[in-house]
């Protein structure tokens, strides 16, 4: 249920930059409590034991580093792609989660010196045909969503033609996806598969990919904690404390040349110019360099609004043709699918098509289940919609129909539906601006939508600007339309017919 | 005369409530009848059991031109025969003027488009709303909508016309155009019920009068039989009341 942080932290992002005052940048109020932001389940550096308390080598890493500044920490779960706009907004004061230090990353956000040297890795199932990166030919590549692995591997995808990169919320479900069959290979961060695929017999580690990338915690842009921790982190590093976890989770001691064990510098720290809030929120650069992903997100939103609308208002008229004119059972039965599914949230519906029908042999693309549950609740609500116009329309209508020997077939096309339909107009479109809105939900299931491509877009540049700049796409999709509902609504109230 | 509908034994009961008891009725091709009486005494319930907006028990039987009504493939038929005029004019708000009156010969008789405009124009014509037909329904006076009702009925060229208090929600001032529209087709020789409670209309304009009161025909007769003379005191009664005002 990681993903559901994705909404409230556009939100934050959002509040962040209409009201930056509300937010006090770099020191928090309560300055004895350090707020860590982590994905918790990124194994083994930060994960959950048996009894619930948050363990593995960055929670015993900065648990130590507070030890020693005299402070308590307190862990915020956030997925990977929510922590770049969380210690921006100030919202925590340090993220871990295995984050690669990239220059990318460092114009827009802090680091302090890395703890691990770390590189990619392709694992597959046991008895997968792929055993290396250029049997991927063709094949489905999952990575997490704005990951050093999704940078790699996007950057790569004409060398090694594959025929599509799906982006998952972390660990858990990217795994569960490479087990059923839906992905090809996962490339991700070799510790972390290596760990997870020890005790596992389906899952196999075949390839390390060299990216060179080091990891660190991450800060607001010239934090005063960044250094202060990175001073902490040099003395650790004196005291082999930090190899010491090394042996504690990986069993072996790292090299003397590795940043476990060798003090370096603190990363990008000549770079000393402040970022204020338009570089922040409103960054120029960030915008255009995203802007094409964020329009491809665009499209395949509006693809996926646009085929959920059109087949949910023909659902919706069926079930509400049979609700209201059918043989009672089957009138039955139409009650019961529009109660049951307008009951149901259409995410528990998304993850139960997406992640559970696969066991039942029904096997859905991302962008197939995500329609589906659309769909599926879209015609509920419209059936309701429909159900109420039509019953709306006086009964002399119908009457005069009859008497006039029109069929079943004409009086509804011809007297019954167009009236109905003025009717429904304005809750319809209101359905419509939903169904879009929902279309967000489906990047849980690996659909690049919008939202998607903003987070993904904004975990690579490190800067939240392409989750302002989504949020402006949604405004420009949506506002038109609750616009037009509005107008319909005045314009049918002043026209009312006998 | 040849009998154009026939009601025999008709009955209808709306849960342990009797509408209508064991009426006897027959109409003749041609004759205009006049059907009054107290409200809720059964007679619109009877003339939409005729084409079947109600159904009746099935102790007794309708016909129409010899065809029984009864629901099934005959009825669209029957109905097309039976014309009907509404109390609340039900035009089709969405349609204009011709358009409302087009719709039937197009779908039920299969008319082409021109025939169907000719014969509305026809219609429209004679009812006196021919330099409207492209207005809506709501932009017309309620006397204006209800002869558009009537041209719309008649566009399907019935054998008989129903009229369900065809006056009852008119402004004063209106009522008479429509019952002169009426009345003419009367002249004209086509077969018409009419439930009204426009006493001087049924008078003047009826070959027959129909009294019903509580879901029963009282009596019936010529105009003068039921209005100077009538036999029963439940119509003497009912006439002295609505005559005195």
């Amino acid at each position: 249920m990681k993903h559901l942080h994705q909404i409230p932290i556009l939100i934050v992002t959002i509040i962040a930059a209409l009201f930056p005052s509300a937010l006090t940048y770099g020191q928090r109020s309560d300055d004895q409590v350090i707020s860590v932001g982590a994905n918790i389940g990124n194994v083994p550096w930060e994960f959950q034991d048996t009894q619930g308390r948050f363990v593995g080598f960055e929670i015993d890493l900065i648990n130590e580093i507070a030890r020693l500044m005299g402070k308590e920490v307190q862990i915020v779960n956030i997925p990977f792609n929510g922590l770049f706009s969380a210690v921006q907004s100030s919202r925590i004061d340090v993220a871990i989660s295995s984050i690669t230090i990239t220059e990318e990353r460092l114009k827009s956000v802090s680091f302090a010196q890395p703890y691990y040297d770390s590189d990619q890795s392709l694992t597959v199932r046991s008895d997968s045909p792929v055993k290396t990166v250029n049997d991927l030919r063709g094949k489905i590549v999952a990575v997490d969503t704005g990951s050093t692995g999704d940078i790699w591997t996007s950057e790569n995808q004409q060398k090694y033609a594959y025929k599509e990169i799906r982006r998952y919320e972390g660990l858990a479900p990217a795994v569960l996806d490479l087990e059923i069959g839906r992905t090809d290979g996962y490339i991700s961060d070799i510790p972390a598969m290596q760990y997870y695929t020890k005790d596992k017999t389906g899952l196999v580690v075949i390839e390390r990919i060299k990216t060179g990338g080091s990891y660190s915690m991450m800060f607001a842009k010239n934090s005063a904690l960044a250094d202060e921790v990175n001073e902490v982190i040099t003395s650790l590093k004196r005291a082999g404390y930090i190899n010491d976890l090394h042996e504690k989770w990986f069993g072996t001691r790292a090299e003397a040349t590795t940043s476990t064990a060798k003090i370096t510098a603190m990363p990008g720290a000549t770079d000393g110019m402040e970022l204020n809030f338009v570089d922040t929120f409103l960054n120029e650069e960030v915008f255009l360099t995203t802007l094409p992903m964020l329009l491809l997100g665009l499209k395949t939103t509006i693809q996926l609004g646009f085929i959920s609308i059109v087949f949910g208002l023909l659902v919706g008229l069926a079930l509400a043709l049979l609700r209201l004119y059918a043989h009672k059972t089957i009138g039955f039965v139409a009650k019961a699918y529009i109660d049951i599914f307008r009951s149901i949230p259409l995410l528990v519906l998304l993850i139960v098509i997406f992640y559970a029908l696969p066991f039942v042999g029904i096997n859905l693309s991302p962008f197939n289940a995500a329609a589906t549950a659309l769909i599926i609740v879209s015609g509920a609500y419209t059936a309701e919609i429909f159900r109420a116009g039509i019953e709306a329309i006086p009964r002399g209508q119908f009457e005069a129909s009859q008497a006039l020997g029109l069929g079943y077939r004409h009086m509804m096309i011809e007297v019954v539906l167009p009236q109905a339909v003025k009717i429904v107009i304005p809750p319809l479109t209101n359905n419509s601006i939903n169904v879009i809105k929902d279309t967000a939900l489906a990047s849980v299931v690996a659909m690049p939508d919008l939202l998607k491509q903003a987070t993904q877009a904004q975990a690579i540049a490190a800067n939240p600007t392409p989750l302002i700049a989504a949020a402006g796409i949604y405004l420009a999709l949506l506002l038109p339309l609750v616009l037009y509902v509005s107008h319909l609504e005045k314009k049918y109230k002043s026209r009312e017919y006998a | 005369m040849k009998t154009l509908i026939k009601l025999k034994n008709v009955s209808k009961h709306y849960g342990n409530f009797k509408a209508l008891s064991d009426i006897n009725l027959e109409v003749a091709e041609g004759e205009v009848l006049s059907v009054i009486g107290p409200s809720g005494s059964g007679k619109s319930t009877m003339i939409r059991c005729i084409n079947l907006l109600e159904q009746y028990d099935s102790t007794g039987t309708i016909s129409v031109d010899n065809k029984l009504v009864k629901k099934g493939k005959t009825l669209r038929e029957v109905r097309a025969n039976v014309g009907m005029v509404f109390q609340n004019f039900n035009l089709f708000p969405h349609m204009t003027i011709l358009n409302n009156v087009k719709l039937a010969p197009m779908r039920t008789n299969g008319l082409s488009e021109a025939d169907a405009t000719k014969r509305a124009h026809t219609l429209l014509r004679e009812v006196g709303i021919l330099d409207q037909i492209d207005k809506y329904p709501d932009q017309l006076s309620g006397g204006q909508q209800q002869r558009v009702a009537i041209a719309r009925a008649l566009a399907m060229e019935p054998k008989a016309l129903l009229f369900d208090e065809p006056t009852s929600a008119l402004d004063p001032e209106m009522v008479g155009e429509v019952l002169n529209v009426i009345k003419n087709l009367a002249d004209r020789g086509v077969t018409m019920i009419v439930v009204t409670h426009e006493m001087g209309f049924a008078r003047q304009v009826s070959d027959r009068v129909v009294f019903m009161d509580s879901g029963q025909i009282v009596e019936s007769g010529t105009p003068s039989e039921i209005f100077d003379s009538a036999q029963e005191i439940r119509t003497r009664d009912f006439l002295k009341s609505v005559l005195s005002h």
